[in-house]
């Protein structure tokens, strides 16, 4: 299958790969996988706690290329962006922006749920769980 | 010579047949390989192009749709794991593929399954620790042992759908159809990791 140019650019030099630390109370993780093709997704936040501006993002997706550039895009996406306003992009953003094919919108799907999923985990830890279901992936709805 | 093919074979599917009613089998899941591929070639003489060399262009489109019909039909009732998901997706019961809305994973699978492709990730760098290869085989090992147990429950799961085809409880084949949809997912994850760990232990035996 031919990738867009720009999942073909994310893919070949994504950016944002890494690891923040976990434990640290200003970061969020989310661990989500799709089990139609079972890659799975790791994407993480670092909030500033007085602006709740994401200072940085990193991620590391074990999937196919338009799994990777879904990620790697959504870091660039979140960072700078307010929790509130990150937690507004949507899968289909993604798409459009990599002109992902109907079969690769699960890839999306999935790094939207990555988002949602380290917002939640970043949420928890600092004592603002009350929205806090409506950030897990199993409740957002396509 | 069309007369004789539906005569010869009145069981030529009808278009939008499912795989299963093509052999005439019930939506059962334990199934006879040998006597499958036993009808698969009797069906495909039946319908078989050559046969049609002479007949009419329908006649021979005919030929060619069934001809292709069987094989895909055959190649996927054939293997218990594309069996068991045709099933579920003929019955209404998306195991993975379900579109826009992921299946929920059990979190500590994904934790492992991550832990596991960094681990692969690293080795994949070749930094040559030997520890790291232990690491792996002992991985290697108990993921296929997973995959095995996986195995396991799915073939259980698989008997109670018979089971309840034969019983025809409605409620026993939606559980049992749930559960196999969900071992199927699992089955996925842990179908690429050991893909992915002997992939890496190769690699590395390659390079030595
Ligand atoms: S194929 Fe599964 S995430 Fe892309």
């Amino acid at each position: 299958m031919a990738y867009s140019d720009k999942v073909v650019d994310h893919y070949s030099n994504p950016r944002n790969v890494g690891t923040l630390d976990k434990s640290s109370s200003e970061v969020g993780t989310g661990l989500v996988g799709a089990p139609e093709c079972g890659d799975v997704m790791r994407l993480q936040i670092k909030v500033n706690p007085q602006t709740q501006i994401i200072e940085e993002a990193k991620f590391k997706t074990f999937g196919c290329g338009s799994a990777i550039a879904s990620s790697s895009l959504a870091t660039e996406w979140v960072k700078g962006k307010t929790v509130a306003e990150a937690m507004a992009i949507s899968n289909t953003d993604i798409v459009k922006e990599l002109a992902l094919p109907p079969v690769k919108i699960h890839c999306s799907v999935l790094a939207e749920d990555a988002i949602r999923a380290a917002i939640g985990d970043w949420k928890q830890k600092n004592g603002m769980a009350e929205t806090e279901a409506a950030a897990q992936p199993v409740a957002t709805t396509a | 010579m069309p007369e004789f093919a539906s005569a010869v074979f009145p069981g030529a599917a009808p278009p939008g047949a499912d795989y299963f009613s093509v052999f005439n089998l019930p939506r059962k899941l334990a199934l006879d390989t040998r006597a499958l591929e036993q009808a698969f070639y009797r069906q495909s003489r039946a319908v078989h192009p050559d046969r049609f060399a002479q007949a009419s262009a329908e006649r021979q489109q005919w030929s060619l749709e069934q001809t292709s019909l069987l094989n895909d039909a055959y190649r996927t009732l054939r293997d218990p794991i594309a069996r068991t998901e045709y099933l579920l997706r003929i019955e209404g019961v998306t195991a993975g593929g379900r579109g826009e809305t992921p299946a929920q994973v059990p979190p500590e699978l994904l934790a492992e399954v991550f832990e596991l492709n960094m681990q692969l990730d690293e080795l994949r760098a070749g930094d040559g620790d030997p520890q790291l290869r232990t690491d792996l085989e002992a991985a290697r090992v108990e993921f296929e042992q997973r995959l095995a147990l996986v195995d396991g429950e799915l073939a259980r799961a698989q008997d109670e759908w018979d089971q309840a085809v034969e019983a025809g409880t409605g409620a026993a084949r939606g559980a049992s159809a749930a559960r196999m949809a969900a071992l199927l997912d699992k089955r996925r994850y842990m179908r690429n990791l050991v893909r992915e760990v002997r992939e890496a232990l190769g690699a590395t035996l390659g390079e030595a």
